[in-house]
């Protein structure tokens, strides 16, 4: 497998012959610019998929709970640590007249959900448990009032939910191969610090997922901040080690240039941990499906779990992006990034280095979304041109119309 | 006798205790309004000092932290959130890049 990886590389093997059934064509603009399609997407992907929306470590204890606005399926949903140390989900509504439940992002509920318009209140199981002025109401059935639950399983500490009152697939038999390679990668210890962005942006949320699942771009737009940090003279743009396809979820394997010379404040804060734009794997304590070909020159893998959430994981940290859709040209774009537990001030710095840059290289990402929506929506042309790098682009095309094709759930 | 605001050994940049902010949004801030010749000045004091500073923060833990250690450990945030404006961009911003004010961040 490296051997032939290591030909791929040098440019002399194309990864679409060996996916054929993607095609080699232009893809078309209008998934990226049409209401109807947008609400295709919503109906026959959204509501049926399994949604990463959450890691166990934001509801640590009993109580805990969190407030995911999941527009995309036009509701609001709850998501309770039970007493019972079950993780739950709700939509976010009281029973009674519809207000919203729990109106704060998050919080630790110690008993009872209380809604703020007449008082009705709900367990941290959901059960309706309190109604006030219950005399004045009439032949209401307590025990079917309790708030309306979602499918929620979580799978090593992501949190996913599904829209569907009986999904086909378990979350594990969604995830496939890709989770099951997955398993056991310290998401749990990397999650100890933790830091998030969200941000609005005017734009599919197709153009953000396409811009953050190929990265040959890197040498162009990021030629002031990190031109060199996947290629260098031998592969000059930074072409991936390897891409492997899940049914619907992907792969791509990124090499490091070790070689690149550092800047003064990298270069001490590379001493005291996470601080390196890449770091080189001396001995891999990774599990099977990260870097699977166990190539020397990895550095990390972008892992594109369907329908909307991109996983990179590398040695020492992982990242996340979701793109939540909004409208067919509106996303809420989400950004985690996670390190060990700092044990000193110096290693926390490292960690602040890392972060700062990862932050400022998507700046320069995020200055292509509104600009290529703008022109996308133009009617200009009708389709866009996609190189071999640019796999796991035309992959997301093939799968999500294997569902609005099949009329949702059949794709694999 | 005045207490020091830093710890005694690195007195000597007092002169940028503004830049001992304790948010990602509040450094960014500072990072945009402050001008370039006062980020070089800060850049270049703290990266005098950087081998000793990072020497003494190595010896901290996360916790319990003294309100002097504190100060300094901050300005190295400071030092990380400067560092891309010096080294790459030449300028306080990321060149021709989305909008640091709608990028928000949700950890602080």
């Amino acid at each position: 497998m490296a051997a032939a990886t290591s030909r791929n590389i040098a440019g002399d093997r194309k990864w679409h012959d060996v996916y054929p059934e993607l095609g080699t064509g232009p893809v078309p603009i209008e998934p990226y610019v049409s209401r109807e399609y947008y609400e295709r997407e919503q109906a026959l992907i959204f509501r049926k998929v399994w949604l990463n929306v959450a890691r166990v470590e934001q509801i640590p204890k009993a109580g805990d709970y969190l407030v995911k606005e999941l527009e995309v399926c036009n509701t609001s949903v709850l998501i309770v640590h039970g007493k019972d140390g079950v993780i739950r989900a709700f939509h976010n509504m009281c029973t009674h007249r519809g207000n919203k439940l729990a109106p704060e992002a998050s919080g630790n509920c110690p008993g009872l959900f209380t809604c703020k318009f007449h008082g009705w209140a709900y367990g941290l199981d959901g059960a309706l448990r309190h109604i006030s002025d219950e005399g004045s109401f009439f032949d209401l059935d307590r025990g079917a009032l309790g708030l309306t639950p979602i499918v929620a399983e979580t799978w090593e500490g992501f949190i996913f939910i599904n829209m569907e009152e009986r999904p086909s697939e378990t979350l594990e038999e969604y995830l496939g191969e890709i989770g099951a390679g997955l398993r056991g990668y310290p998401f749990g210890e990397l999650g100890a610090t933790r830091f998030a962005w969200n941000a609005e942006v005017k734009a599919n949320w197709k153009v953000l997922k396409d811009a953050f699942q190929e990265v040959w771009h890197i040498p162009t737009l990021h030629r002031k901040s990190i031109p060199n940090v996947f290629s260098d003279a031998a592969n000059k743009y930074g072409h991936a080690l390897e891409f492997r396809l899940y049914g619907r979820h992907g792969r791509i394997s990124l090499p490091g240039n070790f070689g690149r010379k550092p800047t003064a404040v990298e270069s001490v804060s590379v001493r005291y941990g996470a601080g390196a734009i890449v770091i080189k794997q001396s001995e891999s304590v990774l599990p099977e499906g990260v870097n699977p070909m166990r190539d020397p020159r990895w550095s990390i893998d972008g892992n594109s779990i369907f329908p909307n959430c991109l996983m990179y994981v590398a040695g020492q940290t992982y990242l996340t992006h979701t793109f939540w859709p909004l409208a067919e040209n509106r996303t809420r774009w989400e950004v985690r990034l996670y390190y060990p537990q700092a044990t000193t001030l110096a290693q926390r710095f490292s960690q602040e280095y890392s972060k700062v840059m990862l932050r400022d290289v998507n700046m320069e990402d995020g200055s292509t979304l509104e600009r290529t929506q703008t022109m996308l929506a133009s009617g200009a042309r009708k389709e866009i041109y996609l190189q071999d790098q640019e796999l796991l682009i035309r992959h997301h095309h093939h799968v999500a119309e294997g569902y609005l094709n099949a009329g949702g759930g059949a794709a694999r | 006798m005045g207490e020091h605001q830093l710890p005694e050994q690195f007195v000597g940049l007092e002169p940028f205790l503004d830049w001992a902010l304790a948010t990602e949004h509040e450094r960014v801030a500072r990072r945009q309004s402050a001008g370039m010749p006062a980020i070089r000045d800060f850049y270049g004091a703290m990266m005098a000092r950087i081998e000793e500073i990072l020497t003494f923060l190595e010896g901290y833990a996360i916790e319990k932290i003294p309100a002097a250690v504190n100060r300094l450990f901050l300005l190295t945030l400071s030092l990380a959130e400067v560092a891309p404006a010096v080294e790459l961009f030449s300028q306080p911003s990321v060149i021709d890049g989305f909008d640091f004010k709608r990028f928000v961040p949700v950890h602080d």
